[in-house]
């Protein structure tokens, strides 16, 4: 559906994006900020979709910003800082985890070695629809209902009939097929 | 201290209720992957993964004393009149700055209007001209370039993707046949024109666009 041409130095060097009349950064600020301050939501959705949840998403982002900030240089191109504001969320991705697992968490979420996507948000819809499609039904079931639709654990055990501590189990053994699943090399 | 499924669904619901789940080591590798999976999950749950306007508000101001901070260090490496230069454009695209350019010709010249968004760029294929719906927007991406390809008949009109009130990436409603912007409900119409917002907006930019071969190719860097 679409294209997500490589970006880099090459391509910015050889030419460049030309302001337009009364281009002014807007609220009187200077345009390296500017340009860092067009990110901040891409990167948090990144984020977000890794973490899943607002607080740290919002911290892991202003630490994102102050690391790449202070790390690159002051005559980048956009593409140049776009790509050095993805490899610090990646770095800072994996140090997030590494608080809950030490061991080689580093290398465990095989998403943050890939090239973000253009769009955050479909892409992580979608790649959650091909993940649920790997699992067998009453995985699939509870997840959707938990996650995808908020039910709370009494609301998805009657639901699915089942009983409250059953949907603990059953949503434990799904999202550990799921994270096996996603470990697979595809 | 194995994992189990109170301890994990403890977890889930600290997902589901947006709040930070609490940090315990865990045993295995396989209590950390079902974790990664449940936030990727949780993202995926609609209207999830925005950030607060609040939360915009206050990285503005932070990044600005950033950099105004790191500015202020001596730096023998940084060239200002490059930096200059080549930011000043390249947020202004970001910005979505207001440049009507109007429909763009298809033809084998290169861009010949006077002030154009990206000069000395080159030419990108983007995609097939058959692979293109007709009259229905469909989002790409290339350089510095997020925008819009729309196709009427065997002419393509190509338009900034990003929204021109705080430089969110805008979405194609099919649905309302429109583009809406995830952060503060901004819309536009497919010509590019703001319609309901409190403030006035500009309109979003137009992109140069051709087909070659019938390869559509916009120009950018």
């Amino acid at each position: 559906m679409r294209e997500d041409q490589t970006t880099g130095a090459a391509v910015a060097s050889s030419g460049k994006i030309v302001p337009l009349p009364h281009v002014d950064a807007p609220h009187g600020q200077d345009h390296l900020t500017w340009a860092y301050q067009t990110h901040v939501t891409a990167i948090y959705q990144y984020i977000y979709g890794r973490v899943g949840n607002r607080p740290d998403a919002e911290d892991l982002t202003a630490q994102v910003f102050v690391k790449a900030i202070n790390g690159m240089r002051n005559d980048v191109s956009v593409p140049e800082l776009r790509s050095w504001l993805y490899r610090v969320a990646q770095t800072t991705l994996a140090d997030h985890w590494r608080e809950y697992y030490a061991e080689g968490a580093g290398e465990l979420d095989d998403d943050v070695t890939q090239q973000p996507a253009p769009r955050e948000n479909p892409e992580a819809v979608q790649r959650v629809d091909a993940l649920l499609a790997t699992l067998p039904e009453s995985y699939r079931r509870v997840l959707e209902l938990r996650f995808l639709r908020g039910y709370s654990v009494r609301e998805t055990a009657q639901e699915l009939n089942l009983s409250e501590t059953n949907v603990k189990v059953l949503q434990f053994r799904a999202l550990n097929r799921a994270g096996r699943e996603r470990g697979r090399p595809s | 201290m194995n994992d189990d499924p109170e301890q994990l669904d403890k977890h889930v619901e600290d997902l589901l209720q947006d709040r930070r789940p609490e940090r315990t080591p865990l045993p295995d590798e396989d209590a950390l992957r079902a974790r990664q999976t449940a936030a990727m999950l949780r993202a995926a749950k609609p209207g999830a993964g925005l950030p607060s306007k609040e939360f915009l508000e206050r990285m503005q101001g932070s990044i600005h004393d950033w950099v105004g901070e790191r500015s202020a260090q001596p730096d023998p490496a940084s060239r200002p009149s490059r930096r200059s230069l080549l930011l000043t454009g390249a947020a202004g695209i970001a910005a979505g700055i207001a440049a009507v350019l109007g429909i763009q010709q298809v033809d084998k010249a290169a861009p010949k209007t006077a002030r154009q968004l990206v000069e000395n760029g080159s030419w990108k294929p983007i995609k097939a001209l058959a692979d293109l719906p007709e009259a229905t927007p469909v989002a790409f991406r290339s350089g510095a370039i997020e925008g819009f390809l729309i196709r009427q008949g065997q002419e393509v009109k190509g338009l900034s993707g990003v929204c021109t009130h705080m430089a969110c990436i805008l979405n194609y409603s099919k649905f309302r046949d429109r583009f809406e912007c995830p952060c503060h409900g901004a819309t536009f119409e497919k010509d590019g024109q703001p319609t309901n917002y409190s403030s006035p907006l500009s309109p979003l930019p137009s992109l140069q666009v051709r087909v070659e071969k019938g390869q559509v190719q916009v120009y950018t860097v």
